[in-house]
């Protein structure tokens, strides 16, 4: 009779601590994977996060929180010590040994996509906002990001019906010097696609172009994107590089758009709306 | 070279030494444990009989985290160590490491076919999955080995030097094809690599230590065996074959205890570079080029050391962690540079 009394004793708490965690939302969250962060602060969860990783750069207050390194290369003992309830990350976060061993101490592991299409981020913000506890605010996100995007492509198409997309390309670079060009398969590829123009690398990933290959592309519009310097110097630094782009169409128009190179990494966040309506409104300039 | 240390007074200090560095290695890391509640977990892992209310979170961290990452520390250490004592006897060279026959490259080649390449096939079976990257950076690790050694082969007799200039050009040939693979990887994967070449003991667990722990045993066992005919091969080639020792079947045994020592220490951890030269240089500074000191006093050199260097790896930049193999070149190379110019001078 004991034992069994026991075993009941122990199903019902079982099964009331399994309700009582159901209830409790995680209050300390670590982060790993920029567009999530970004997520996370747009729907208010900024000041339940306890740290971050190194590709969480936006909003630029993240920065003071404590890194948890690279999200591929994460330390058990270290996201451990941040005492978090909650550890989110994309499929990319690692290695799968550590993750066992947060999840082993009792830490909630949650997986989300960093995948690049609107399905990807409608589960993730479903996700969040269940784990944040405001569900509704989550799917009105979700719904003003989807009319946004939306609107746009309808827009695009609309133009695309009068006149030819423009071919583009896409440089990421350092200081200017030899600088990667997106191809297929691409986040980079992606955006320039969304925002209506025709990307003219045909590679696939990232790879370098000889200074030969680059100005036989001859964009209409160049887009560039520079991981240490930023506006005007960018500018001058990737042209003073690469004086082949200076004959380029793009260059003569004056054609040349800057890109922040975070949005390039780790899924679809928040600010992209605003960043595919900048490049097609540089890319379709008659249409204002 | 006289010896500064007697052999006892040395054997000494390296197990204090040594049991300081699991001490500590198990004491310390990014979540803080009050020093009594790390007494009382260790106690009970060991099996004796404390009360463990409160202490889920203590045995946590020494059980699953610390205790299998000092184990893998001490074992990778261990093996590096006397690997490097290994190939500088084999070579008479105290320039040489344990990379001279390829390991290393060949490792690192291994490493890369498994994660650019595994990232094109696709469709790795479950169960093989996270074990892919330790057993292709292992067969890679043996295979050029045993291609430097077939290389290395005349006649029945292994010429060093040549086997030396294959293990440069062999080591090259893999450079190239790690160059080509890190050129085709995507971005993803060629951080993996770049981390993977960093070398790491971040994310130990017990189902993949204990192959290396296994290999740690039988050259840690087996090495010491040979120090005499080391000793006599010190003295030249022809001087031990006259001496009674089967030279050819001593540099067999040489190549294969290194090649299967850092190969499964690469395996387990990435590439960690110096401690295979640093440790048996600074051991015959101290105590003198007898291999039967050498030899044992290198395997605790090299554990503690390489314990000493986690330590930094983990706590420096906390919550996050170095790569251990930047620890090491950082305190490695600037030693390697003072002994250089110490015998200049």
């Amino acid at each position: 009779m004991r034992p069994r009394a026991r075993l009941i004793a122990l199903c019902a708490g079982l099964v009331f601590n399994t309700l009582a965690q159901a209830e409790a939302l995680p209050q300390r969250w670590v982060s790993a994977g920029g567009a999530l962060s970004e997520w996370v602060t747009a729907l208010g969860g900024e000041q339940k996060l306890v740290g971050v990783d190194t590709t969480s750069q936006h909003p630029a207050s993240l920065k003071a929180l404590p890194s948890v390194g690279y999200q591929r290369q994460l330390s058990a003992e270290g996201v451990l010590s941040l005492r978090p309830d909650v550890l989110v990350g994309t499929e990319e976060m690692g290695p799968p040994p550590v993750l066992a061993q947060i999840r082993g101490a009792g830490v909630k592991v949650e997986l989300l996509s960093s995948k690049a299409d609107l399905g990807a981020v409608e589960g993730n913000l479903q996700k969040l906002g269940h784990l944040l506890g405001n569900e509704q605010q989550a799917r009105q996100l979700f719904a003003d990001y989807r009319q946004q995007l939306d609107a746009l492509q309808g827009k695009i198409k609309q133009l695309q019906s009068t006149q030819a997309a423009p071919g583009v390309i896409l440089l990421v670079g350092h200081a200017g010097s030899k600088p990667m060009i997106a191809g297929k398969g691409t986040s980079g590829d992606w955006l320039l696609r969304q925002a209506g123009a025709r990307n003219l690398a045909d590679n696939e990933g990232y790879k370098n172009f000889s200074v030969e290959a680059l100005a036989a592309l001859d964009p209409d519009v160049l887009v560039f994107a520079d991981r240490s310097l930023s506006g005007d110097q960018a500018l001058q630094a990737l042209l003073k590089e690469n004086p082949a782009l200076n004959a380029s169409r793009a260059a003569r128009n004056k054609r040349l758009i800057e890109l922040d190179p975070t949005l390039l990494v780790g899924g679809l966040g928040p600010r992209l709306p605003v960043t595919l309506q900048r490049l097609s409104q540089a890319f379709y300039p008659t249409a204002q | 070279m006289n010896r500064l240390v007697k052999p006892r007074t040395l054997f000494v200090a390296l197990t204090l030494l040594c049991l300081l560095a699991i001490w500590l290695s198990l004491a310390l890391g990014p979540v803080s444990l009050p020093l009594f509640d790390t007494l009382r977990a260790g106690a009970r892992l060991i099996g004796l009989p404390v009360a463990g209310e409160g202490l889920e979170q203590a045995e946590l961290i020494l059980g699953q985290i610390r205790l299998p990452r000092t184990l893998l520390g001490l074992a990778v250490g261990a093996v590096l160590a006397l690997s490097g004592v290994a190939m500088q006897g084999l070579f008479r060279n105290p320039l040489a490491d344990p990379g001279l026959v390829g390991v290393s490259a060949g490792a690192a080649l291994g490493a890369a076919v498994a994660i650019v390449g595994g990232s094109w096939v696709g469709g790795i079976p479950e169960v093989l999955a996270p074990y892919l990257l330790s057993l292709c950076a292992f067969l890679g690790g043996l295979g050029v080995t045993a291609l430097v050694y077939r290389l290395g082969r005349h006649d029945g007799q292994t010429n060093v030097a040549t086997m030396l200039l294959a293990g440069i050009a062999l080591t090259a040939l893999a450079g190239a094809a790690v160059g080509l693979f890190t050129y085709l990887a995507d971005d993803a994967t060629l951080r993996t690599l770049t981390f993977w070449n960093l070398g790491s003991l971040n994310g130990a667990s017990y189902q993949r230590l204990w192959p290396l722990v296994l290999v740690a045993v039988l050259v840690s066992l087996w090495l010491p065996r040979r120090a005499q005919a080391l000793n006599a091969l010190l003295l030249g080639e022809s001087e031990a074959r006259h001496l009674g020792i089967e030279v050819e079947k001593l540099k067999r045994e040489l190549v294969f205890c290194t090649a299967l020592g850092v190969g499964a220490a690469v395996a387990a951890a990435g590439l960690i570079g110096f401690i295979g030269l640093v440790v048996p240089h600074l051991v015959r500074l101290l105590a003198g080029p007898d291999h039967r000191v050498l030899l044992p006093a290198s395997l605790l050199a090299g554990a503690s050391l390489l314990l000493f260097a986690d330590l930094i790896a983990r706590l420096v930049l906390a919550p996050a962690e170095l790569p251990i193999g930047i620890v090491t070149a950082f305190i490695g190379a600037p030693f390697f540079l003072y002994l250089l110019l110490r015998g200049r001078a």
